[in-house]
């Protein structure tokens, strides 16, 4: 009995889990003590906001066992939701009161199309940035899951699905935007209070949000409808022989990760005041996979960390002379190395490295006795 | 002592080929039946038709008065039936705890369980299933490090966690140790009365060693049902097994 709370090695509790969220958290609050470069908060609060999109993938994809190739439609639309609202904010200095937006008045817009009618609420868009891409997560995913669509039939439906959304944004220039995507928009202003895409404010509302993913997220794979969801991911059919809806529990991680990924959507609009159709593209979509394999998926920590770094790496290269045309090459490899070496991203690396050194340190002290013994066989 | 499970006139076919060919067989509570039969009998595919793996062309499944062919799977579950596979079937990634933890599926909805203290509840369960099992020392340890007997009583351990009328074993010995064969054995005995149990097994000593009536099968039918002394007697059954080195060595 009391072999199993003395356990040195095992899968750590609560504490262990708990621990890298909060630290992280914390360095990301403490950020702008020592980044004291307007722009360059607002590059990091950028890279932090991809963090979030990552983490949402890895919620579906680490836990779920459900690769979305399509993660940034969620993104996307939670994008557009807040540039909706941002815009209709300009009208009044830029067409007047009562006017259009402005790409509408050169597209020859009569009158605001009724989609955009509920977005002169600012409540309305924050809520329906969250909302919208969890209800089109859920329907999709009922196509997809109530059929038993596996594996990468669901990739290539999540892809297409994102292509598809991102043409007719492209196409339906007169309401949308169109390849320019949505421009010039007011600060979001609540409660009196603005945000500014350079200002602290700002990167303290990013901060916050990455906080609140982490934790939700966590807290999701710590309720047994999360542990579901992970038996699922290990051994789909047989957990419904144990009485459990599989198709249900699939699109309830699926909308709850688009949900995290709007929230991020929203916040990349107000970081780069604007919304784009790359937003939603493909390059954007695939990036997401390979920052959070590299991270490891099957953490929320690894996968936010991976999509900094990388990221961040990304945009370092993408800026320097040397790699103006080859980083993309660079981040290929990458992915390869990855892939091929770490199939549990750095974070499956940092977890046997302490697991290494905790059981280095036991048998130092000549209590290992067990340890070793039960280790070994899992190595 | 009334019939639990019947199935009648069940006939399947994949591709052509008649896996069951109008099987009739009905068990009654609390009964320990072992099934057995030569190879492509249709033993597994019986119990896959019971649990609703595969659905039956025609016939009828009938379990305490709820018709079973027309249900899927988790439905078929939560009326009150469990099955073992062939190949042990665990959730490699997760540890046994957990592993014993999603077979307690006493609420199977999603909404009823984002909750936390749902896992904390069941924890003194698991406990003592890992203790009837063995596996105590191995709790927080992922299924995947388990040797091959290990996960065999994991999952039948998941089984009685999940904790059903009706469990369906297929070849729990298979690739067993004698003594690990020993030791379900005990395990069964165990489960025996609590559970109504349905066994395919290869092995005639484990099947006179727990069974109390044995149903043959031959050709997608049932060719005979009896005691193992009265089964291994059966003309019928002898001329099934002809060329096979007879009934013990099947």
């Amino acid at each position: 009995m009391t072999s199993k709370t003395s356990f040195p090695t095992g899968l750590p509790r609560l504490g262990a889990q708990i621990a890298p969220i909060l630290i992280v958290c914390a360095i990301v609050f403490a950020l702008p003590l020592v980044l004291n470069n307007d722009f360059l908060l607002n590059k990091v609060a950028r890279y932090l906001v991809l963090g979030i999109l990552t983490v949402s993938l890895a919620l579906s994809w680490g836990f779920g066992g459900i690769l979305n190739l399509g993660q940034a439609m969620s993104f996307g639309i939670g994008s557009y939701a807040m540039a909706m609202a941002l815009k209709l904010k300009t009208i009044p200095v830029h067409t007047g009161s009562g006017g259009l937006p402005d790409f509408m008045v050169w597209n020859n817009v009569a009158r605001l199309p009724w989609f955009w009618q509920p977005f002169k609420s600012l409540s309305f868009a924050l809520a329906a940035g969250i909302i919208v891409p969890a209800l089109v997560a859920a329907a999709l995913g009922w196509f997809i899951f109530r059929s038993r669509v596996t594996g990468v039939y669901v990739s290539i439906i999540t892809l297409a699905t994102m292509v598809v959304l991102n043409l007719v944004i492209i196409d339906q220039q007169s309401f949308t935007g169109g390849f320019n995507g949505i421009t010039d928009l007011a600060q979001l202003e609540i409660f009196g209070f603005a945000f500014d895409a350079y200002g602290r404010a700002t990167f303290y509302l990013v901060a916050s949000c990455v906080a609140l993913s982490l934790l939700v997220a966590f807290a999701f794979t710590r309720t047994k409808a999360g542990l579901v969801v992970q038996a699922i991911r290990d051994h789909e059919g047989r957990v419904r022989y144990f009485g459990y809806d599989v198709a249900a529990y699939q699109i309830f991680v699926f909308a709850l990760s688009a949900a995290i990924a709007g929230l991020a959507g929203m916040l990349y609009t107000i970081v780069m005041e604007f919304a784009s159709p790359t937003f939603l593209g493909v390059q954007l979509s695939l990036s997401v996979v390979v920052w959070c394999a590299v991270g490891g998926r099957q953490s929320l920590v690894g996968a936010f960390l991976g999509a900094v770094l990388v990221a961040g790496m990304q945009g370092a290269l993408s800026e320097s002379a040397a790699f103006l045309e080859t980083w993309t090459l660079v981040m290929g490899a990458l992915f390869v190395l990855v892939v091929l070496f770490l199939p549990k991203g750095l974070a499956g690396l940092t977890k046997s490295a302490w697991r290494w050194i905790v059981r280095r340190r036991l048998a130092s002290q000549g209590i290992a006795r067990g340890v070793g013994q039960t280790r070994e066989g899992s190595a | 002592m009334t019939t639990h499970l019947d199935l009648r006139d069940i006939s399947v076919s994949f591709n052509g080929f008649k896996a069951l060919n109008g099987l009739n067989l009905s068990v009654r509570k609390g009964e320990l039946r072992c099934l057995i039969g030569p190879n492509g009998a249709g033993k597994t595919t019986a119990l896959d038709i019971i649990c609703g793996k595969v659905k039956p062309s025609t016939g009828a499944v009938t379990f305490d008065g709820t018709a079973l062919q027309d249900l899927e799977e988790h439905e078929i579950a939560r009326a009150g039936v469990g099955r073992k596979f062939q190949v042990p079937s665990v959730f490699r990634d997760l540890t046994v705890a957990e592993n014993l933890e999603v077979a307690r599926a006493r609420r199977p909805g999603v909404w009823a369980n984002l909750r936390w203290d749902v896992r904390r509840a069941g924890r003194a369960d698991i406990e003592r299933l890992a203790e009837l099992i063995g596996l105590t020392e191995h709790l927080e340890r992922p299924a995947a490090y388990l040797s091959h007997g290990q996960t065999q009583w994991l999952e039948i351990g998941m089984l009685v966690a999940q904790d059903v009328e009706l469990i369906l074993m297929d070849e729990p010995t298979a690739g067993m140790t004698a003594q690990e064969t020993r030791k379900t054995a005990e395990l069964f005995e165990r489960l025996r009365g609590k559970h109504t149990l349905i066994v395919v097994e290869h092995d005639m000593g484990f099947v006179k060693a727990i069974g109390d009536i044995i149903s043959v099968m031959h050709m997608g039918q049932l060719l005979a049902e009896g005691t193992a002394a009265e089964v291994e007697a059966h003309p019928e059954v002898r001329r099934a097994y002809l060329g096979s080195g007879g009934i013990t060595n099947a």
